[in-house]
This record gives structure tokens, sequence and C-alpha cells, in this order.
């Protein structure tokens, strides 16, 4: 098993997206007249940036004002190309330490404007040279917010965008494009191998953390940094046996987040039968985002498409059982449906999922739901310590109000452990 | 927690009158509040001594009292009205000084009244600097450091302690900071630091880190009962620590953090919230080094302020009404949000998808001797907001709201360091780079153009960062728009052979059409009026349009389209790329109310305040009323006529012709209200009759006084043979162009002279002149033009000064009222003191002001409002001045009267007679007056006298049965005390000083003693008058009476100065004096009188608080 970053208990040195910046250095940034098409047969004028070439997959916004480097870099929006609504991006730069994975997972980018100066005390290189050093383009000085109601309103579409001069061979591409959900999209971003971080930590009062199994479906650097402030961490690949699990001695079970469709039969399917063998081991469980839909679909819920999902830093989550609302971030496209109302805010070409039996036994409850449209943003499993949550708790980008909830988790694994003894 | 079942009766304190650092924006916010309570079922209680107010409309509220803001005040009322709940966090810092003496006197709890918002304690908390930093340090944030000293030793070992440079000298307790400064080394900072010590009152220092060319940062928060806590906004100021945020350029949302700094701010400002126990709405600020990453907490105001109402305006979210449920018990998660409707709530944190600059409006323009350098104190009047989707266009967007001088940046030339004789050819001469490097380094009004100016003559960002310490990113912005400009430079001047891409690339950076064709003309030092047809704003209008290249109009929704929004909100931009033609108002076809447009009166200003905007929010309430849409156009974030839901659509948007234009042509509109934006829409009047009837796309009708007919009102020369042909009396008086007719006029006429410029508000450059010498010094500095004439009138002294204001439907005058002066004419209207009714006009006079007010409105077809302003000296009535529009006084007369007559007046310009209107009964049997706010505080440089140049910021009333007593109420409600007793000082020019004898008795009387100069105690003492003589001050010989003044003697002033045109005149120092020191001082012998009469009324009785009563 590879070990990383042994010297930094709460920091693991994980492989950081910006250091393709000084390997492709000199890559030359595309400019000129750019078009983008969408399935549904608009046509958006720009001008390119970022990598030449081509971009194409499923046209998603989201409405972060910052955080633009940490979505990039996260693996949820592979296969997808990503709109910003805030209007100028790259403000700030590209920060070393600042990404989510180790690459760029959209496959395209569109904006408003992207900044060639970026101005920041940490800024290493300006949003389009990094897009270019990863080979992903972008499209700017596109009427971004006529995107985004087209989308409101349509749902989420497919497009293509490339150079103008191109545009009957765009065209032609867009009419073969498939979904890119219907690919393995959690096996694109996900690690291969078992990687061990911050092995022997100790805790503030000198006792080792708990080991625990991470199962990484696309899983951001963040969430690894926040578990391993209470956790030795065993970063997994998704289609690891439990058996596997338990014989490293982990004591509880993570399952992060990742793109794509938590139904694809694919790695997701073998991440969620892992969470579903945990739960009924009595392991804590905590999921996020993909995890938590996985772990949505191994109680026996279904899951589909939303419209055109949550993608920002202010969506309000409330707890149904204390009634606090939490402003927090969130990037999914994919929802748990509600067990008593169904699919809210579904996609119109949205179908549920095939409806799986409940493979762990136990029931759960919806514990948060979103204040907006009132869709399921997470689960409290019955009578075994796990839960889930829709939104991301370890931000980045975005706010912490959540964060109070890997505390939660450590909580259950702590008593987990006494309980153990 | 749903809705409070326990309180039924609120008393909401509002904030008084508009003074610098306390605007509108109470208006707003108080407004937004008390329809929240109303629409929940609670009984309100206003009280406000602000008429000029919608917040004290008497539909706003269930009961509205027009009083001081006094705690005694506030007092009476309470005892009187015995609410249940007392809200005093809509009311600024002048509500909550309120709210905390009362609780902390006992007063709330032996009434029974509960403070509702954030409670006593967290106003403490919030307001006391030693318990804030303590909260501060036990959440551990950092707040800069301090220390407070006594003498040089314990100030030397502070520095040491401190261990870095420079160092902030604050004395405590000095007025306007008088004695700080910033030290860089040991000998600075003894210099300063012993200064401070000697004029502090309390001989204390504090010695603090200076955070000078930090970058400074705003959180908006709202926290509710059940400890839901969210930011509403973030804000960056542009101009870096040291400029307070009133006064800087402000950019929403915060465009330099990254997401993890950010985050970071936003963790620590709702740690501090919590910590506090705020409920509502506050406001956090932030110093942050953008070089090391540190950051300080500065301050946080636990209530709505201005930074809430321009978060408000920026968002779309409305603060102030969350902040008021969030008093009554809801909690965030409850109230459904406005915005978005249908399941949404108020717990959201709004996300935006454009930028907002706001800029303030400074009061440099009318105040050429005020000293412009921007500091720790505010200074401006009031701000501009505009919307754009890039820095570049959002920025000059918000120059052309300002409506100061030119509405683009131009070049910098001598001509812009200041007016006068020689203007023409100094704007040939480019503004030497020394001084360039002066307008950048030290900020005032300027700066912003000095930095695009830097970046036309190819400075680097480097080199204008390291002397402004501004956010290199914003520097990159003002390079952009210079690079731009120099791209236009380079083009030939055709503008028949421009091309969509560049124009559209223009313009989608915020270039309006007049700086296009002003750039393509390379900037004629004549300005863009010497641009001759083909080559002018139209002509680049009308390439423009030929192109199809339009604005679209997008709207402030609080969520980047991510919901269907219900908010009529919107701003223009021009996208790139995007569909061409006109971006019509979607379902313009089915539409079938008719859509009427109201023009805004733009930022608050001297000589064009809040008054302006009560007009526009009733006349948008009369289109509504008649059934057809409102649509208004304004720039003001301040404002009640900008809140969401006041008109049927709004438009953040210059008050120029290009954008008022474009928004007539999206709505197809049918007519355009020019009457109640003050001086901003009439001057768009004539330039939109031509532009409409040259237009075939618009087919929109002027409504109301037509065009022709403000030209004669306004226009000397017309209005003189009209006032010949109807037989009135005017002033002699001649139109000049040039020096030498003003001096010939000015013998002809005869000294002393008004001059005044035409077609300007309040007065500007409106000065008395009293010899030749004061003349030619005037001319110095007049900038004359043809286009820019002055008018030299005969000044009639001692003359009694009246204004009217009425409504004309065309056939049938409806008088408002008839108001008379306190002081005699030459002092500017809008700074007198007014009373209505008439206190010393007969019947017979005031038969002939009626009958005369009828004859103009009905000679020159007057539709809607109007105001005249007349003089009495003799027997004879003369005609000042008709201005064609809703004035200053329309609000005064409204709350006056019971006549909403903005109101009466915007049915007639829609078409409905005064016949068919109801018109309520006029109220009887009370003496209303209105008084006079001036900056003289805040504004160093400024002779703290009235003069026919206006000066005052705002107004308050008072009403009561008695005169004196009403007097004295509206004097209470100025902020300035009235004396009761001590001693007082008269110094009265020769020639006023009949009755002055009179007055000192009276002051003896009440038990004064009196103190006067040489030449004034001379007459006293021939009537027997018991009076100490003083030096004058300019002998220079003590005790003077700024000795008096300072131990504590002098509780009075009665300085009535000489005529003389100079902006420094005699006994300024000791006005100046008597402004910081707070002693309250007239400056007219009838002021004088009303004065004495009201100390003695205050000694006579108790004050009795007034209901405001209306009949309908």
């Amino acid at each position: 098993m590879t070990v990383y970053g042994v010297s930094n208990r709460y920091a693991p040195l994980l492989p950081e997206a910006c250091e393709i910046l000084r390997e492709n250095a000199d890559v030359e940034e595309a400019d000129g007249d750019g078009v983008l098409l969408l399935a549904d047969g608009a046509i958006y004028r720009g001008t390119l940036f970022g990598a030449r070439g081509i971009g194409e997959g499923e046209l998603v916004f989201t409405t972060g004002m910052t955080g633009y480097q940490e979505s990039l870099t996260d693996p949820s929006f592979a296969g997808q190309v990503l709109t910003f609504t805030y209007p100028m991006i790259g403000n700030y730069g590209i920060h070393n330490n600042r990404s989510e994975s180790g690459g760029v997972w959209a496959r395209g980018v569109v904006v408003r404007s992207a900044m060639k100066q970026p101005d920041h005390r940490d800024s290493i290189a300006s949003v389009g040279r990094f897009l270019a050093a990863f080979g992903v383009p972008g499209i700017e000085n596109v009427d971004t917010r006529s995107i985004t109601r087209r989308v409101r309103e349509l749902g989420t579409v497919l497009c293509v965008f490339g150079p103008a001069e191109d545009e009957a061979a765009l065209r032609e591409r867009l009419a073969v494009l498939r979904s890119p959900e219907l690919d393995d999209l959690v096996d694109l971003v996900s690690v291969n191998d078992a990687v061990i971080l911050n092995p022997g930590s100790r805790g503030e009062s000198g006792h080792l953390l708990p080991r625990i199994a991470a199962l990484d479906c696309g899983i951001k650097y963040n969430i690894l940094r926040s578990l391993c402030r209470y956790f030795e961490v065993i970063w997994c690949p998704p289609d690891i046996a439990f058996e596997s699990i338990e014989e490293l001695g982990a004591q509880a079970l993570f399952c992060s987040n990742g793109p794509g469709d938590p139904a694809h039969p694919g790695m997701a399917s073998r991440a969620r039968d892992c969470l579903a063998e945990g739960i009924k081991a009595k392991l804590p469980v905590m999921g996020i985002c993909l995890g938590h839909q996985l772990l949505g679909l191994s109680s026996g819920l279904q899951t589909y498409k939303m419209r055109y999902g949550h993608r920002g830093a202010n969506q309000p989550v409330v707890d149904l059982q204390s009634d606090q609302v939490w402003i927090t971030s969130q990037n999914h496209g994919f929802a748990v449906a509600d067990p008593d109302a169904g699919m809210l805010a579904a996609h119109p070409l949205a179908v549920e999922s095939e409806e799986v039996e409940n493979l762990h036994g136990n029931q759960v409850v919806v514990r948060y739901v979103n204040a907006n449209d009132r869709t399921v943003e997470g689960l409290d499993v019955v009578g075994a310590p796990a839960f889930s949550v829709q939104f991301h708790p370890e931000a980045c980008p975005g706010p912490h109000d959540a964060h109070a909830l890997f505390a939660r988790f450590k909580d259950m694994v702590e008593s987990y452990i006494r309980g153990g003894d | 927690m749903p809705r409070r079942e326990d309180i039924h009766t609120i008393l909401v304190l509002g904030s008084g009158p508009i003074k610098i650092g306390q605007a509108a924006e109470f208006d707003f916010s108080g407004s937004q509040a008390v329809r929240a309570l109303r629409e929940d079922g609670y009984e309100v209680i206003l009280v406000n001594s602000n008429p000029a107010t919608i917040q004290n409309d008497p539909e706003m509220a269930d009961k509205v009292y027009i009083e001081p803001l006094l705690a005694s005040t506030v007092e009476s009322i309470l005892r009187k009205e015995k609410p249940d709940a007392l809200l005093a966090g809509m009311g600024g810092q002048t509500a909550l000084n309120i709210a905390s003496q009362l609780a902390h006197s006992g007063l709330l709890e032996e009434l029974g009244v509960e403070l509702i918002g954030s409670d006593l304690a967290a106003i403490d908390k919030a307001e006391d600097r030693q318990l804030f930093n303590e909260v501060c340090v036990s959440i551990g944030l950092s707040v800069s450091d301090a220390r407070a000293c006594h003498n040089m030793e314990e100030i030397l070992a502070a520095a040491d302690e401190l261990g870095t440079w420079p160092l902030l000298i604050r004395p405590a307790f000095t007025l306007g900071g008088l004695g700080g400064g910033t030290a860089y080394d040991t000998g600075q900072l003894v210099e300063i630091a012993s200064l401070g010590l000697r004029n502090s009152h309390i001989g204390q220092v504090l010695i603090e880190e200076s955070i000078i060319g930090w970058q400074e940062y705003e959180y908006e928060v709202m926290r509710d009962g059940a400890d839901n806590c969210l930011i509403v906004c973030t804000m960056e100021n542009i101009d870096p620590m040291g400029v307070h945020t009133g006064e800087s350029v402000v950019i929403a949302p915060i465009q330099s953090l990254s997401d993890s700094d950010h985050q970071m701010l936003r963790d620590e400002a709702l740690a501090l919230i919590r910590a506090l126990d705020i409920r509502g709405g506050c406001n956090v600020q932030f110093a942050f080094n953008q070089f090391t990453g540190e950051s300080r907490v500065i301050e946080v105001n636990p209530r709505v302020s201005r930074s809430s109402a321009l978060a408000s305006k920026a968002t779309g979210y409305p603060i102030a009404r969350m902040a008021a449920k969030i008093a009554v018990g809801y909690n965030l998660g409850e109230l459904p949000n406005p915005i978005t409707g249908d399941g949404t709530t108020a717990a959201f944190e709004p996300t935006l998808d454009y930028c907002v600059i706001k800029i303030p409006r400074w009061p440099f323009d009318k105040f050429r001797t005020a000293d412009r350098t921007l500091g720790t104190s505010m200074k401006s009047t009031g701000e501009v907001m505009a919307i754009g989707r890039n820095f570049e266009e959002a920025f000059l967007k918000a120059w052309s709201c300002l409506e100061q001088g030119c509405p683009h940046p131009r070049p910098l030339t001598r001509a812009d360091e200041s007016d006068g004789e020689g203007m023409l050819a100094r704007a040939t001469e480019p503004l030497p780079d020394r001084i360039l490097v002066d307008w950048l380094r030290i900020a005032t009004d300027r700066r912003m153009g000095a930095l695009i100016e830097a970046f036309r003559r190819g400075w680097t960002v480097e080199q204008v960062h390291e002397i402004t310490r501004i956010t290199r990113w914003f520097l990159y912005g003002f390079e952009n728009i210079a690079r731009i400009e120099g791209e236009i430079r380079s083009f030939p001047s055709d503008i028949a052979a421009l091309d969509a891409e560049d124009l559209l690339a223009w313009k989608s950076r915020g270039f309006s059409d007049g700086h296009i064709v002003d750039a393509l003309s390379d900037f004629p030092p004549a300005g863009i009026a010497s641009l001759g047809y083909g080559r002018d704003e139209e002509s680049l209008l009308n390439r423009r349009h030929a192109l199809g290249i339009h604005p679209r109009y997008r709207m402030v929704d609080s969520c980047a389209a991510e919901f269907a929004a219900k908010t009529p909100y919107y701003y223009s931009t021009y996208e790139p790329w995007s569909e061409r033609g006109v971006d019509l108002l979607p379902d313009l076809e089915t539409r079938v109310k008719k859509r009427q447009v109201v023009l805004g009166s733009g930022p608050i200003r001297i000589g064009q305040g809040i008054e302006f905007d009560y007009g526009c929010v009733h006349a948008v309430m009369a289109i509504r009323e008649a059934g057809m849409d409102s649509i208004l156009i304004n720039n003001n974030p301040e404002t009640v006529s900008t809140d969401f839901d006041t008109s049927d659509r709004l438009y953040f948007e210059p008050l120029t012709l290009e954008y008022v234009t474009e928004v007539l042509l999206r709505e197809q509109a049918h007519g355009i209200l020019l009457q109640f934006g003050g001086q901003t829409a009439i001057n768009v009047a004539l330039p939109l009759k031509e532009r409409v009837e040259k237009m075939d796309s618009l087919d929109v009708k002027m409504l109301g006084t037509s065009c022709d007919a403000i030209d004669e009102a306004s226009d000397r020369a017309r209005f003189e043979s009209f006032a010949t042909r109807i037989g009135l009396l005017m002033p002699n008086g001649e139109t000049c162009t040039n020096a030498i007719d003003m001096r010939k006029s000015a013998a002809r006429i005869g000294f002393p002279v008004l001059i005044r410029p035409s077609y300007v508000l309040g007065g500007r450059g409106m000065e008395i002149l009293g010899n030749q010498k004061q003349l030619d010094a005037y001319l110095a500095e007049a900038y004359l033009a043809s286009d820019r004439p002055l008018l030299v009138d005969e000044y009639l002294g001692e003359a009694t000064e009246l204004d009217v204001d009425a409504v004309c439907d065309g056939d049938e005058v409806l008088i408002g009222a008839v108001m008379e002066h306190l002081e005699e004419a030459g002092i500017h209207s809008g700074d007198s003191t007014c009373f209505i009714p008439t206190q010393n006009i007969d019947s017979q006079m005031i038969e002939l002001i009626e009958q005369q007010t009828r004859a103009i409105g009905l000679g020159l077809g007057i539709v809607g409002c109007y105001n005249i302003q007349f003089a009495i000296k003799g027997p004879e009535l003369y005609v000042l001045e008709v201005n064609p529009r809703s004035s200053r006084t329309v609000p005064f007369v409204a709350k006056s009267t019971g006549l909403p007559l903005a109101r009466i007046a915007a049915r007639c310009t829609l078409g409905i007679k005064l016949a068919e209107q109801e018109i309520p009964e006029p109220v009887s049997g009370q003496v209303c007056v209105k008084a006079p706010v001036f900056p003289f505080i805040k504004l160093q440089g400024l002779d703290p006298a009235p003069g026919p140049e206006m000066k005052s910021t705002g107004e308050v009333y008072g009403c009561d049965l008695r005169a004196d007593v009403a007097y004295l109420k509206a004097r209470l409600a100025t902020e300035v005390p009235v004396a009761t007793g001590g001693a007082a000082y008269l110094t009265v020019r020769d020639g006023s000083k009949e009755g002055l004898c009179e007055i000192a008795h009276d002051l003896i009387a009440l038990g004064f003693n009196l103190f006067a100069t040489q030449g004034t105690a001379d007459v006293l003492r021939t009537d027997g008058v018991l009076v100490e003589t003083v030096y004058r001050i300019a002998e220079r010989k003590h005790p003077d009476a700024l000795d008096l003044m300072r131990d504590g003697t002098v509780s009075f002033i009665v300085n009535v100065p000489t005529i003389s045109g100079g902006a420094v005149r005699d006994g300024n120092m000791m006005r100046r004096l008597a402004v910081e020191l707070n002693i309250p001082f007239v400056t007219t012998m009838s002021g004088a009188r009303m004065e004495v009469a009201a100390i003695k009324a205050r000694q006579e009785c108790d004050l009795e608080p007034m209901l405001l009563k209306v009949n309908y």
C-alpha cells in the first residue's frame, strides 16, 4: 500500500493539480472566435481561452462567486462543461495547495470574462493558463446569464464548443455526442490502489487516531484533510471489497462525492454494495454527495436526475431535527427521491432509478432537506451509526456551516470503539 | 419561532434629519420595516423629526409623531402611548442612542416596554469599545492593537510595545479628531501626541498600530432568534484603510479575496455576531492585509445601516424587512423570500452574476472652499450605485450617475484644478504630473479621475499601486478603461464607419455614447457640447441603433438566475454577441396597462435631497392607483423609490438621456413624468423632447407641464416678459454671459446685487455682492460661457420671503400652502426656517399671493406641481422665481396641511382633473415649522452661516398650537441645543440693530448675562441694558468671544454679519468654534427674536407631543 503525507497530521501532502503548471508552463493558450452549440439548438458566440481544442459534455452552471479553482478540480464535474454564473472568473488567480484533486475534471469552461491579470499574494497563474496546462478548453465573452436561464428552464443539456470556423464539424460532433453519464465516470476519477494517509497519527490527547476506510468515488482533497483531523485514513478505490476493509482494520467507513449517475452499474454500484455491508456490520458510516446517494440506494430508496441540480455555495439546508438552517456548498445533478414525495425538482427526462431492495435491512429517515425545493439533503440510518448528506460539509469552495458533521462522524466512531471495547 | 402574539403595539424610531453620515437610507429601511410589521397585524407608532420622509407619511403607520428625536420626547410618547415594544434598529445611530439611554435609565422596564431586535446587552457589547474588544479577543479575533496613554512616558512605552510603524495617534474625546495623526517615527510621535494630549478633554490619547494601506471589507450579516446566521452581501472598499467606508468607492461582491480568504472572514463575521448576540441585520467591517493574509475586526454596527441599504439594493435581499420580522419572533427559515417566491425562504445567501459599484456624492462642487481631503469622517451627502457585468461597466455607469461635471471621465487639464476666468485656455494644458501624483496620493473626490488619467499617460499599475496602495485588481480595471479610451481615440472620427463589433466591445465595457464620441473627437477642450451634428452623441446613438445594438436588461434576482424571480428590478448591460434588436419587455403585446415612467432624482446632494424622492414615490403611487404600470428610473441606493416593491418596475440606471431613452424604448412607454425628480429630471426634459420627436420607435408623451412652459418659467428673459404681460413685479435683473456685461449690469442695477447661475439647483455659486471689489473677486472664480450664463439681480434687503407650493391641472389651481420664511430674502429658501401658516402677513396680501399663484399656474400652462418664491418689501409683492416642478417643501406642506400635494399633482399629470379628485380638507388650527440642519461640523473650511447659497443637508419639523412652541420643537429637533441660561453674546452689524434692545431686555428677563462687541454694546447701553463689552476677535486682545465660548460662559450667540461676498467673513472663526462646541447661534435679527421666544417658551411650558393629523 502506498503511503502519503506522513509528515503532517492534518494536511497530508497530496498530488497537486497545480504541479502541471511547471510541466506545461509553455503551452499556448487558445484565442480567437469561438462558438458554443447546445443540444436544443441554441448557439452562443464568444472568445476561446484556456486549452486549444474542443469542449464537450453536459452543460451545467454553478453560482458560487468565489472558489473557481476548487470547482475546476472537483472530480464531481467530470464529464461536464462548467458555466460560472459569476461574470468575472480568475480574479485572484490559481494558488498552490488549493486544488481539490490532482486534475481538472470539467471538459470545458464557459465564463462571461476570464481575468487575464489575476491579483493575489498566492497567485501562480491565471485561470486560462491553468486550463491550458491541463488541456481543458474554455470560452469567454459568452452571455452566461442567458445560458443559465436556458438550463434552468430546459434542464441540463449536452453541448459542444470550439473554434467558430469549425462550426459545421462541431455540429456533427454534437449530433453524435452521448451523455457522459453513460460512462463509468467514477472509474475515471478514483484511485486504483489503496493509499494510507497519516499512518500512526495521534490526536490532541496523544492517542492513536482510529483508522477508517474512505471509498474514493472522486473524493475532494478537503474531505481527506477533514477526515485526517480525526482519523488515520485509508484512501480506497471504490471497488474495494468489504472484506479487504475489515482486513485493513478500518473501524469505520466513509463514502465520497463523485461524478455521474449513482445508479450506474459500474464502480458506483460496487461502492454502494460495500456501504451496505458496512451498515449491516454496524460499522459507523458517513456518506457525502454521491456517497449519500449510494447510501440511499443501498437503503432501498430511489435516485433520479434533477432538472439542473444544485451547484453553488449558497444552498440552504434545514435540519429537520433542530430546524437550524445551514448555508451549504453543493455540487450534484442527481438526488435521492423523497420516500414520501418522490422526485422533486426533476429533470424533464428524469426517471427514477430501478427499485432495489434494502441491502442492509435498516430503515432510513430524511434528516436534512433543501429549504428551497425540499429535496432530500441528508439521511440518518435508524438503528445503525450511519448517516449521509447531499451537501459538502468540507466546503472548498463555500461556507463552513456544516463542518461539524465530521465531528459527528468522529463521535460515532469513538462511541463505536468504546462500545466495541 | 412564529410571530409573537404577546406584543401588539410597537413604537418605531426613525433617524431624524438628513445629515452627512445619516441620509435617506433610514427612510428606506424604516419604511420597509414598518410595512413588514403592519402586514403582520402589529400596530405601529412612528417617531421621526424629518418631515420629508415617506416613513412618516400618515398612511405608513397607525400613528405618526413628527417630533424631536430626543430621549425626553420619546419618553413622553412612550408614557402616552404605552406600546408593548420599542424597535430602534431601523433609525441609525440616533435611534440606537435614544433606545440605549432609555433602557439604561430604567424607563423601558418601568413602562414595561420591551426593546425588540438586538437587546441592550447586545447593543452595549457592540457599541462600547472596551466590551467589544473583550468579546473579539474571547473568540480569538484580532482587533487593532491600541493603548490608552496619559503622558509621554506611557506613549513611548506603548510605541515600544506595539513595535510597528507607523502608529496612529487618536486623542480621546475631541471633536472631529482634532490633534490626531499618523507618526512614522519617534520624533513625529512626540510632536503629534503632545498636541493630542493637550487637545483631549480627559488628557488621554490612544496609540494604535496603523493599518493604513490595508484593504477594507464589509460583511452584511443576518441572524435570527434561533441562531440561524448568514451573509447577505460582501463589499470591498476600493480605497484602502484610512478612508471612511462611507467615503470610499465600494464594489460588491468582494473581488480580490480567494474563497479561503473569504470563508475565513465569513466565519469570523458569523462567530462575532453570535458572540455579540445580535438579532436582525448588522454589519461587520474588517481590515485585511493582502500581503500577509492578516485580518483585524474594525467595528460592528448592531443595526441596519447605510451599508445594509446598499447591500439590499445590490443583492435584492430586503434586509430591513427581514430584520423587522426577526424582531417580532420569526426565524429566517419561516420567512418566504419575496424575490424568488414559491417555496424559497429568507434563509439563503444571495449570489450575484454582476457587480455593483457605489460612488459617494460629495458637496465640493458647491462648497469650493471646503477641504476636499477624505479621511476617517464623512463628507459626502449621498451616493450612487450602478450595476454591470464587469468592473469597467459598473464603474463608468456609476460615474454617469453622479451628475457632477462631465458624465464620463475626460483627460485632466489645468481647468480641472478650479473654475474661473481663463478656464478655456487652461483646458488645453494637461494637468502637470506632479499635481496628478498629489491627486493620486491624497484621497479626495478627484482620485478616481486621476487613476484613469495616470493610465492614460502610460503609468504602470505598479507605479500607481506604489502611490495609492489600491489593490492591483482595480488598477487593472482602470488601466483597461484608459486602454479602451485610447483605442477609440485612435479610430477615425467618422461615426458612420464604426462597425458593430468594435462598438459592442466598447459598450460592454460601460462606455456611454457621449464618452465614445468625445474620445473619437479626441476630447475637444471646449467639451462635448462643442461637437457638431454628425459627430455628436445623437449621431452615435443613431449609428448604434442602425447596427441593432441595444442594451439587455437583466434582473437583480439575488440568485444569479438559478430560480425564476419575481423582482421587477433591472439594470442594463451590453452582452457581447447577444441576439441583436431591442430587448423588449416580455409579453409586451399582451400588456394592457399603460406604462408611465417616473424619473428619479439621483444622489442626495445639497439642494436636491430626500424631498424629491418623496415626490417620486408619491408619483409612483398615483400611477398605480390609476391602474397603470409605474416604472421608475433612479440610481440612489439609499431611497424608498428604489425599493424593489415601490414601483411596478425599477430600472437602476444613470439618469442621462442615453439610459433614459433605452428604458423608454424597452418599455414602449406611454408617458414620462419629469416634475418629481428635481432638477435632474427637468434637465432631461428638453433634450428628451427633441429626441422623441425624431425617433419613430418612440411614442412617449411628456406628461404634465410642457417643455415650453418649463422653459418659459426657467428662462430669465422669457419669464420676465411673461411677468410683465400678466402684471407681476420682479426684482430688476439681467442675464450676462461675460464679465464685461456683468460689471455693466451691476452698475445699472446698483449694489448690493444677487448673482446666480440659471438652470441650476440649490443656487450654486449664488452670492450677494456688496461692491465692485467683491464683484471682481467673484468673477475671478466664476465660469461664464454662452451656455452657462449668470443672472444679476437687484438684492431685496430686509424683505420677507415666502414660498408657495401649488398644483394646477390647466383649468384650476390648488394652493397647498403659503409659507413664510423666518429669515429675510437673501438667505436661500432651502436654508430658511419656514412657517405654515404665515405669521406676519395680512389677509389682503395673502389674497394677492394666492391670486398671483393662480395667474402664474394658469398663465404658464402648468400641469402638475409648481413652486413660487415671493418676496414682500414694503407694500410690494415680488416674484423671485417659479419652479415648474415638485419642490423641496412639498413634503413639508403635505405633513403640515394634510394635502398629499405630490400625489394630487401626479394625478393631474395623468389627466385626472382636480375636480375629479377627492381633495382632503386641509388641517387647520396648528402651526408647523420647518428648520434646516447644517453640515458645518463635518465640513472644515465652510463658513457656518446661511446665505444665498444653500448649505443645509436636511430639515426637521415642529408642530404645535403655538408658533413659539412649534419653533422650539423644530429647533430642538435640529440637535443643536436651545440655550436655557448662561450668557448670550451679541454682535450685530450696523443697520440691523433695530429691535436689538428688545431682544436684549428679553434675554436679561430670561436670566441671561449679556456680552457684546463695542458697537453693539454702545447701542444697548443707550437703552439701559446691562452688558459687558468684550474685544473683537480681530483686536487680538483677551478676553474675546472665543475665550468666553471655550470656557463655557457663552451659551447663545446672536451674530448678524455684514454682507461680504467672500467666503471668509467677519465672525467666521467664532461661528466655526460655535459649531465645534455645539453652541447655538443665529445670524439674523428675525432669527434672534424667534430664538428668544423659544427660550421663553421652553421655560414656560412642557412640550406636548402632537400626533400627525390628516383628514383622509
